[in-house]
């Protein structure tokens, strides 16, 4: 046993049971069963896992030293243009952010509703899989301490803010941040989940968001991983989408020294239609794996998954996306692009769409490309006098529009790109093309 | 303003060029023409400053400077421009924005200011009304889902923002329908000045009973094998290439 699951099952073992305790129990046993995740399982192999296996982590703390100010840099949308910002560090509550109610969506703790509601709450706790991709998520479900659930009932325009801090005392930490959003039927949200570090340590952050989406509930959703490069961060997010739903989502990797992000979305009846979109920049040394599976659970479904990668300096940049779709599942439609940006020759992109489809009738189309910027295009902006510089950032910019034109929040939108550009090479050129 | 001593030019380890002489002066406009595979559009990329066309002989001289010395976009701020014959898609790079970065590398070079932002969307939408282009194009990526006739429109209707000393202009006119034709020969028409000089690269006559050439000249085996008046273009389309090739033998 390793280390690292050594020190997990002795936080186990030193919390108090609640009342989710046989969700926790059956989550625990199957995680320390099949231990953490190796190259050689399926969805892992690009990802090296042995020197955070080797650590002995202990809980993260619920507070902070010294304020954090949601409002500065930390802030991706305007004051005045979002309905509000929940912050949790570490993934716990702050005192009372329950209390805070938004037009339209109710917000919990998943403690306080675990006492009150146990059954009501379990529906969002998946059954235990053995799936490799799914094994940070056991152990989320073993030891998260808190996390918000939100109730969406109708249709809300402002886009909600949450900022997960992510921070430590000492080295070797781990916080299990977990967030549920319960869309009613026919309500409309914008949720921002914005992950930011603070302070110089930064614990092992293992997240999880669960949505599930009533019939022809509408939610665009982003998750922007936005930590330093000495965090280390496992996210995954859920996705259960009932008729006539539609999810627009938005994955965009713009820190931590390691990101290992998963997405696996259920169109579990007609109509549901799920867009994701994701960008990936990796710099530095850092490196980002991201992993994709969609399952095609009923006819009729349709999703796009839009990628695109961008590597610099040394660093790694991982995009697998796989579609499935059920037998029965007729009338399917689904389109994988990924395109990767080679911006360094010791920069590495790997990119592999998968397809498994068990019906007839439907339609599923990929296609993934990475290469360095296209010669033709270069020559094209420099034979109309644009200096090298200039046309290069040019299509660099040009290469990440897929995926930010997608986005309907503007000011996050502005943020992103302002974030996105300060990574890229020839950063002051790129801020004029805003 | 351009002379062509004895160019010869190699494309992926292929020789394409071999020993071509031109000589293009002010206010004059010359068409290439010549078969397909002759070297037309290998000749107007060598101009322009395409990198991976690799020059093995010969000397090229812009206005007394030395054009093969000179990167792409140092020749395209001294005046010169390529008209694509297959214009490249750029999504997420819009057309306004090419178009003024294009103007304003340009108006920097020669000591300028920067062109003023409202003056320039006049400037665009005058134009572009003269090529008659939709409204769309404003919002567009550069040739992003422009059908062929589109696109050649575009690279005049930039040609007319930029007001080159010398335009070379590869196939503009194929794949273009009467109408688009007329336009584009318009286009070319109005920047018929005795400071400039336009080098059109066709395949075909029939851009030139629009666009009336001072001089024709026939590309064939990567050189120049006939030169003469606007009657060789007719002659041309009357005996067609085999004729001047068969000539050359003889």
């Amino acid at each position: 046993m390793s280390a690292a699951l050594r020190s997990f099952e002795a936080q186990w073992r030193a919390r108090t049971p609640d009342a989710l305790q046989p969700i926790r129990e059956q989550a625990i046993q199957r995680f320390l069963k099949l231990g953490l995740p190796t190259l050689s399982d399926e969805t892992w192999r690009y990802t090296d896992l042995r020197s955070l296996a080797a650590q002995s982590f202990q809980k993260a703390p619920c507070e902070t030293r010294g304020d954090i100010d949601p409002a500065a840099s930390l802030s991706l949308v305007d004051a005045n243009q979002h309905a509000a910002t929940l912050s949790l560090i570490n993934g716990c509550l702050p005192p009372n952010a329950d209390r805070a109610s938004i037009n339209g969506i109710e917000i919990s703790s998943i403690k306080t509703l675990s006492q009150s509601d146990p059954k009501g709450l379990a529906r969002f706790f998946p059954a235990t899989s053995d799936a490799d991709q799914r094994r940070w998520v056991l152990l989320n479900t073993a030891l998260f301490v808190d996390g918000l659930y939100l109730k969406i009932t109708r249709q809300v325009t402002e886009p909600l803010v949450i900022l997960h801090v992510s921070t430590g005392e000492r080295a070797h930490e781990a916080a299990h941040p977990r967030i549920i959003i319960d869309a009613a039927p026919g309500s409309s949200a914008t949720i921002i989940e914005h992950h930011v570090s603070h302070g110089g340590i930064a614990p092992l952050n293992n997240s999880n968001t669960h949505i599930s989406l009533s019939m022809d509930a509408q939610l665009e959703h982003y998750r922007v991983y936005a930590t330093g490069a000495g965090a280390s961060h496992l996210d995954s997010l859920d996705i259960h989408q009932a008729h006539g739903s539609q999810c627009k989502q938005f994955t965009i990797a713009l820190g931590g020294g390691l990101v290992r992000s998963s997405l696996e979305a259920h169109l579990n009846e007609p109509g549901a239609s799920l867009d994701s979109y994701s960008l990936l920049v990796g710099h530095e040394d850092r490196h980002v794996d991201c992993i994709n599976i969609v399952t095609h659970a009923a006819p009729n479904t349709r999703s796009r998954q839009t990628a695109r990668a961008i590597a610099s300096d040394v660093s790694r940049v991982i995009f697998n996306s796989k579609v499935i779709v059920n037998a029965g599942a007729v009338g399917s439609d689904s389109r994988q692009s990924c395109r990767g940006l080679l911006l360094s020759p010791s920069a590495e992109i790997d990119t592999r769409p998968q397809l498994e489809i068990h019906a007839d009738e439907v339609k599923c189309a990929h296609g993934a490309t990475t290469g360095r910027l296209d010669p033709d295009m270069l020559f094209y902006l420099l034979s109309r006098g644009l200096d090298r510089e200039t046309a290069q950032s040019l299509l660099v910019y040009a290469f990440l529009a897929d995926v930010l034109t997608g986005m309907s929040v503007s000011s996050a939108r502005a943020a992103i790109e302002n974030a996105l550009i300060s990574q890229l090479p020839d950063s002051q050129i790129l801020r004029k093309f805003r | 303003m351009l002379v062509i001593s004895d160019l010869s030019a190699r494309v992926a380890g292929k020789e394409i060029l071999n020993g071509v002489n031109l000589k293009v002066d002010a206010g004059e406009i010359h068409a290439i023409m010549g078969p397909n595979g002759s070297g037309k559009s290998t000749l107007a990329q060598v101009l322009a400053g395409r990198e991976d066309y690799e020059v093995t002989k010969g000397s090229v001289t812009f206005e007394g400077r030395d054009l093969l010395a000179m990167r792409a976009e140092e020749r395209a701020r001294a005046g010169l421009f390529l008209g694509f014959q297959y214009p490249v898609e750029i999504p997420g790079v819009n057309n306004v924005y090419l178009l003024k970065a294009a103007l304003n590398a340009k108006r920097k070079a020669a000591g300028e200011p920067e062109v003023d932002a409202y003056e320039f969307l006049a400037l665009i939408r005058q134009k572009m009304k003269f090529m008659q282009m939709s409204e769309s194009f404003l919002t567009r990526g550069v040739n992003e889902g422009f059908s062929g006739g589109e696109k050649k429109r575009n690279e005049v209707l930039q040609m007319l923002v930029l007001e080159p000393k010398l335009a070379i202009l590869d196939e503009t006119d194929s794949g273009l329908d009467i109408d688009a034709l007329k336009v584009v020969s318009t286009g070319v028409n109005s920047l018929r000045d005795p400071k400039r000089a336009v080098v059109l690269v066709t395949h075909y006559q029939r851009l030139l009973d629009y666009v009336i050439p001072d001089q024709v000249h026939v590309l064939s085996g990567g050189r120049i094998v006939k030169s003469g008046d606007k009657s060789l273009a007719q002659e041309l389309e009357r005996r067609g290439y085999d004729w001047v090739m068969g000539a050359q033998v003889a």
